[in-house]
């Protein structure tokens, strides 16, 4: 049933709830937008509700923040929306493509070298740090390099043991997901500086956050990109197959132009992930880099609850969300798939 | 323009094998319909020749060239699917140029091409709507006008108008035969509807459980079915079936079935049933081949179950002794269920069949 069929006080009593529940919705929005207008008495007096009548709005907050009287904004702002942007286009992409592997083409992981990896990597890092005395980090390429290619190399035996297939290689995937993240941030964090110590400056870099993003955000790609592209028919691409077009031509002329919706959608929400992120950013950059969200966090640390700057910041931090999810929303209608089959 | 030779592929999912090994020629230019009930591996094998399914043995050649293991890109056939399988984010232009714009063709040669397809399957004015925005019927025709530029050595067809309503299905069903008759490529195409294969075929190939049961041109299929099964599946209503025995009476062949038939055999099929006497056969008449008039010839006595008056004729369909029993009877012929009728049939129409294993007696 639809509120459309209603009729009468029904139909009223919909609309009032609904009303209720927009209010209700929108009041924490409404609340920061004026708090950032207001002067520091107008805050700590009590509750001030409307400008002009109850309080006298002023930009105070406004000038202070965009003349970088507070932290560096500018600076902060961009550096939040390069790697933001940056990362979710790059970890879009590439999940689609694990996605599709994932979709079309069946793997099949021997438990065993998995199991010889793990003991490879671990053991020859040990053995490289504590008994042959190389650098934590040379080690630790070492012995990871070396136990990926054991590692595959050895899945092409027949190992006795389980066999894992796509299923559970998505399952890998999530269960990134699913430890807290401080476990990650510090074990990043220390992995790093010990790049550091070998030349490659991660830390407070656009490359070190943007991978880290990358990184962290594949897993929800991934599991997104699977559902949207086992949806695609599989007989337009065997159409291209017959005529000669390249795999990854019909990937990308083809399967990312027909998962349009899904392709804007994860997009949509590994942007709100890596524009809100706060732990990491946290962790890996200190001043260049610095994000966003760090900025907003330090607010209340440096002169204590000053309530009107935290909110010209979050304001600042929510809009672009807002006319992203609002311009991209209508390119995520569905239907673009009409016409493909039947 | 090419051949096409299997010899003894086979497929196998697992230990499941679906294909026994199957040899089949197609040659250069004919129309071959692989038609069969669902599940007996005509689309398999199309999609074996088209290369989008490995085969798990045997060789397959398309004209002198070994295709077994090539990629489907490269055995330069043409595939229209049953889902017409269009991309849905391209023009109708960009639909048939693409695999031409992905092979680098000059352009003004595509747009050649693009437009002579366009013009022999009435896309003109259509070229830049998308998909989503044409019927069925044209849709099915971007998908040929995409074959069509390809130009194949072998154009397959895999229940390409299965989508379309009955009344297209015969206007297209026409403008494939006439594409044949103009491009005079080799064609295989797969059905499962034994109209369709008898109208468009030089040759039909009756598949069963990954077994051709006959291959042969439409009107042997029907005159002279190798076997019980092809009887059945080709005809439509399908051809009628009773089980009895051949006895030898006072020195002349005789057919004993049940519902009262009993009748002596012609004379010209003696030779083939003499060796039969004593023993279980059936017996099979098309329902075009009975009628319930001018009682001369044998007949069944049917319980009738229900009446389709189809205008030129009408069908009883009935049981004779729990055997079901299509009779057509003249137009405007009135039966309630329940009602017990004679059947009559023409002698020289018999078609016999040994019990076992089903094979025709000729």
């Amino acid at each position: 049933m639809s509120v459309r069929d209603l009729s009468g006080n029904r139909r009223w009593l919909a609309f009032g709830a609904l009303c209720l529940w927009f209010l209700f919705t929108i009041f924490p929005l409404y609340w920061v937008a004026i708090t950032s207008f207001k002067a520091p008495p107008d805050v700590v007096g009590g509750p001030t509700y409307l400008p002009f009548v109850d309080f006298q709005p002023t930009i105070k907050a406004w000038t202070d923040l965009l003349s970088g009287l507070r932290g560096e904004f500018y600076s902060n702002f961009w550096s939040s929306a390069i790697v933001a942007v940056s990362s979710a286009m790059f970890a879009t992409l590439l999940g689609a493509m694990a996605a599709y592997a994932l979709v079309r083409f069946p793997f099949k992981v021997r438990l065993l070298s998995g199991v010889l990896f793990f003991v490879v990597a671990m053991g020859g890092f040990l053995l490289g740090r504590d008994v042959l005395g190389i650098a934590p980090a040379s080690a630790s390429i070492i012995a990871f390099t070396g136990a990926l290619a054991l590692s595959v190399f050895a899945n092409r035996f027949p190992l006795p043991g389980k066999v894992l297939g796509n299923d559970d290689i998505v399952f890998w995937f999530v269960s990134q997901r699913l430890f807290p993240p401080i476990v990650v941030a510090f074990a990043l964090f220390l992995l790093y500086t010990e790049m550091g110590k070998l030349g490659f400056k991660m830390t407070d870099t656009y490359l070190g956050l943007t991978l880290a993003y990358v990184a962290f955000s594949l897993p929800i790609v991934v599991w997104l990109m699977r559902d949207f592209i086992s949806a695609l028919p599989l007989e337009v691409e065997e159409a291209a197959m017959v005529d000669n077009v390249p795999h990854w031509r019909i990937f990308f002329g083809i399967v990312l132009p027909m998962s349009r919706p899904g392709l804007i959608a994860t997009f949509v929400i590994t942007l709100a992930f890596t524009w809100n992120e706060f732990l990491f950013a946290l962790f890996l950059t200190n001043s260049e880099w610095q994000t966003l969200p760090v900025l907003i966090a330090g607010q209340n640390s440096q002169r204590g609850d000053e309530w009107w700057a935290i909110s010209a910041a979050a304001l600042v931090a929510i809009v672009p969300m807002i006319i992203v999810a609002g311009l991209l929303g209508r390119l995520m209608r569905s239907g673009l798939l009409s016409g493909a089959v039947k | 323009m090419a051949n096409i030779t299997l010899s003894s592929v086979t497929k196998s999912y697992g230990a499941v094998e679906v294909i026994p090994p199957m040899d089949l020629e197609i040659e250069e230019g004919e129309f071959v319909v692989l038609v069969g009930p669902s599940g007996c591996g005509k689309s398999t094998t199309l999609r074996m020749i088209a290369g989008l399914e490995t085969q798990s043995g045997g060789t397959m050649k398309i004209g002198d060239r070994d295709v077994t293991t090539l990629r489907p890109g490269l055995r330069n056939c043409a595939m229209v699917f049953q889902s017409y399988a269009l991309y849905p984010h391209m023009s109708v232009r960009d639909n048939i140029g693409y695999g031409m714009k992905v092979r680098g063709v000059a352009k003004p040669e595509a747009e050649a091409a693009i437009a002579n397809a366009a013009r022999i399957l009435n896309l003109t004015d259509y070229l830049d709507r998308k998909p989503g925005a044409l019927s069925g019927g044209q849709r099915q025709r971007v998908a040929i006008g995409r074959a069509i530029v390809r130009d194949p050595d072998v154009f397959l067809f895999d229940e390409p108008l299965s989508n379309l309503d009955a009344k297209l299905r015969v206007e297209m069903r026409v403008e494939i035969k006439q594409l044949h008759r103009r491009l005079k490529t080799t064609m295989v195409y797969v059905t499962h509807d034994q109209v369709e294969a008898m109208t468009m075929a030089d040759r039909v190939v009756v598949l069963r459980d990954g077994v051709i049961e006959q291959a042969a041109d439409p009107i042997t299929l029907y005159e002279r079915p190798a076997n019980q099964f092809v009887a059945g599946f080709i005809g439509a209503p399908s051809m009628n079936m009773l089980d009895g025995q051949i006895e030898d009476i006072d020195g002349t062949l005789h057919f004993c079935g049940p519902a009262g038939v009993q009748f002596a055999l012609p004379k010209d099929r003696v030779p083939a049933l003499i060796s039969y006497v004593g023993q279980p056969c059936v017996m099979g008449i098309r329902p075009e081949h009975t009628f319930d008039t001018g009682g001369t010839g044998p007949s069944v006595e049917i319980e009738v179950v229900d009446i389709e008056p189809l205008g030129p004729h009408t069908m009883l369909i009935g049981l004779a002794a729990g055997a079901k029993f299509t009779g057509q009877v003249a137009a405007g012929t009135r039966a309630e269920p329940g009602e017990r009728r004679q059947i009559h049939f023409d002698l020289d129409k018999l078609h016999f069949f040994r019990a076992g294993d089903g094979r025709a007696i000729r």
